[in-house]
């Protein structure tokens, strides 16, 4: 019975311990996270500009602005696009190199570190480099005439198509090496006795790489092909950065419209913070149904297999 | 069959000595034209190498009354280093709490701080937070973000922690127990010094993401110029109307923001590339 109770008092002494360690975290996520998911929410009905006395209900007509915003909705377009080009290139270009640095070659080890080197430049300097080399009278601009793939110096941030290539550049820049890192760990975990047996059978390197390589690492491609796909939708301050929606914000994302349009130091003059948080709302759930749409076709691949 | 590898392999490298000059050529060509003066970079924006090498720019940018690098470059370094302490210390507790604490409402809580990754409302939700931060006067300054990072968990470095706690034998902490050791004392005493490849890794990637910090140092600095972080003012000055005029201040400060975490990187590379991959595996 003794022994019951100093086991009880143990127990509720470790849960006390656990719940003190990490009391910090417990009561930022009432104040830092709750509290603000649910201003965000009840403000999202409302016409709120921050001026005491302003503020009124107004139901579901943010929403509704919202929805019909087409300036807004573009903005998914061009998320879209910025995925759908820059992700596919980004994984295959990052395979291939994993591919080629995970034999053992000499100084495969310096060529994975510097690949991964980008990651660690802050974006801000990023978009300085970028404004530079892709300035008008820049070093892109000169060489490119110079060998004669354009006739005349390219206004880099006046034209969508052209803003978008230097957003996409830069992010595959900064983000390939982190893939080629994960695809390296993928590799390694692939037996060496198949590519062995492999190459007894007379298998070239392609025919090896599409029927031992590509299906043995397809979890973990799925796993890189989400980190890829969410840390994309996310894209917000990048873009900020970057372009700042130049020209005339159309290579907005929807967060990066959000913080331009709405959060302060970044918007411009007085706007409708309710409005925002509509969009804000708006936005998440975008993002939650795509997650799901996701994790259910991967884990409806992972079936076929 | 012998030629044939040597050939393969030749091509190998020429393809990797190509990817490695156009990743590094952004950065060799900032870090030289910071040696150039404005009036170089401007006309003769097509060569690399200056003409000839001048520490005019890191002078000027030193001494400039508006453009304050060394205030700066103090900011950052005293924000990151607090940020990372503040990250190791949430990360490693609450990483040891749930893998081997034991108390109601475990999973749930575990489970919520993970759909948070999910749902994301984006910075908007500064307006509530700043009027939380507002009562007690810490809205406008890089103070009120250090707080704000105390009370928030970071769920992916916690999985981490998590994970590599798990992996260590539970016979470690009953022995500690036996000994004496509370659930805390065993945590500080045993498993914190174990933990050292985790942290290592943890640590240099959060010096590195709070250093690289844009948004939220800036919304926090907003009325503070002095409390400027390197990235923040560049990017101010960037986007200011003298920015054409002052590429040189620019590239000078530039390069500053570059070299500490450029240094970190090349001490830890092993641990941060490695971190990674073990993450990515376990995944």
């Amino acid at each position: 019975m003794l022994k019951y109770k100093l086991e009880l008092k143990e127990k509720t002494s470790i849960q006390l311990q656990c719940y003190l360690l990490i009391a910090l975290p417990l009561i930022g996520f009432f104040i830092f996270t709750i509290y603000p998911m649910y201003w965000v929410g009840f403000r999202s009905f409302t016409f709120y500009d921050l001026i005491p006395g302003h503020e009124r209900i107004v139901g579901f007509k943010n929403y509704l602005t919202a929805l019909t915003n087409v300036k807004y909705w573009k903005t998914w377009l061009t998320l879209l696009q910025f995925t759908f080009i820059k992700v596919p290139i980004e994984l295959v270009l990052s395979l291939f190199l994993a591919t080629v640095l995970s034999r053992k070659l000499k100084g495969s080890g310096f060529f994975r570190a510097s690949f991964f080197m980008p990651k660690i430049i802050s974006a801000v300097i990023v978009s300085v480099i970028f404004t530079n080399i892709f300035g008008y009278f820049g070093f892109a601009n000169y060489w490119l005439e110079k060998l004669g793939f354009i006739s005349s110096p390219i206004e880099w941030y006046s034209k969508k198509s052209t803003a978008m290539t230097l957003l996409i550049l830069g992010s595959i820049w900064g983000n390939f090496g982190t893939n080629v890192l994960y695809f390296t760990a993928a590799l390694t975990n692939v037996p060496e006795e198949l590519y062995e047996a492999a190459e007894i059978d007379g298998a070239g390197r392609m025919a090896r790489f599409f029927n031992i390589t590509l299906p043995m690492i397809i979890p973990v491609f799925q796993t890189i092909l989400l980190l890829a796909i969410n840390g994309t939708l996310q894209t917000g301050d990048y873009v900020i950065v970057m372009t700042n929606g130049a020209p005339g914000g159309m290579t907005h994302t929807p967060m990066s419209y959000l913080i331009g349009e709405f959060v302060p130091g970044f918007a411009s003059g007085t706007v409708n913070v309710g409005y925002g948080c509509s969009i804000a709302i708006i936005n998440s759930i975008i993002y939650i149904i795509i997650a799901s749409i996701y994790s259910k076709a991967t884990s409806n691949a992972q079936n076929l297999y | 069959m012998k030629r044939k590898n040597t050939i393969y392999e030749i091509c190998i490298y020429a393809i990797l000595i190509i990817a490695f000059l156009i990743v590094i050529f952004p950065l060799i060509s900032v870090f030289m034209a910071s040696f150039k003066t404005n009036a170089e970079i401007l006309t003769s924006a097509e060569k690399v190498f200056p003409k000839k090498l001048t520490f005019e720019n890191y002078v000027l940018a030193w001494n400039s009354e508006n453009f304050r690098v060394g205030q700066m470059l103090f900011n950052s370094i005293w924000y990151s280093l607090t940020s990372v302490v503040i990250l190791l210390f949430l990360s490693s507790v609450a990483g040891y709490v749930f893998a081997r604490g034991e108390f109601k409402g475990k999973k749930i809580i575990f489970a919520i701080f993970t759909a948070l990754m999910f749902v994301k409302l984006g910075p908007i939700t500064i307006y509530p937070q700043f009027e939380t931060l507002g009562r007690i006067k810490l809205s406008s300054s890089l103070w009120g973000l250090i707080v704000m990072e105390c009370f928030s968990m970071p769920i992916i470095e916690v999985y981490l922690v998590r994970g590599f706690v798990n992996s260590l034998p539970k016979a470690l902490d009953e022995a500690a127990r036996i000994d004496g050791c509370s659930f805390t004392g065993t945590f500080f005493r045993i498993i914190l010094p174990l933990l050292k490849p985790v942290m290592i890794t943890i640590g240099m990637l959060g010096f590195n993401g709070s250093w690289n910090n844009y948004l939220y140092p800036t919304l926090f600095t907003m009325s503070r110029p002095d409390q400027q972080t390197l990235i923040v003012g560049i990017m101010a000055l960037k986007n200011s109307g003298e920015s054409a005029s002052a590429w040189n201040l620019m590239f000078s400060a530039t390069v500053i923001a570059i070299i500490p975490v450029l240094t970190a990187f090349i001490l830890g590379n092993k641990h941060i590339t490695q971190g990674m991959m073990a993450g990515a595996v376990k995944g």
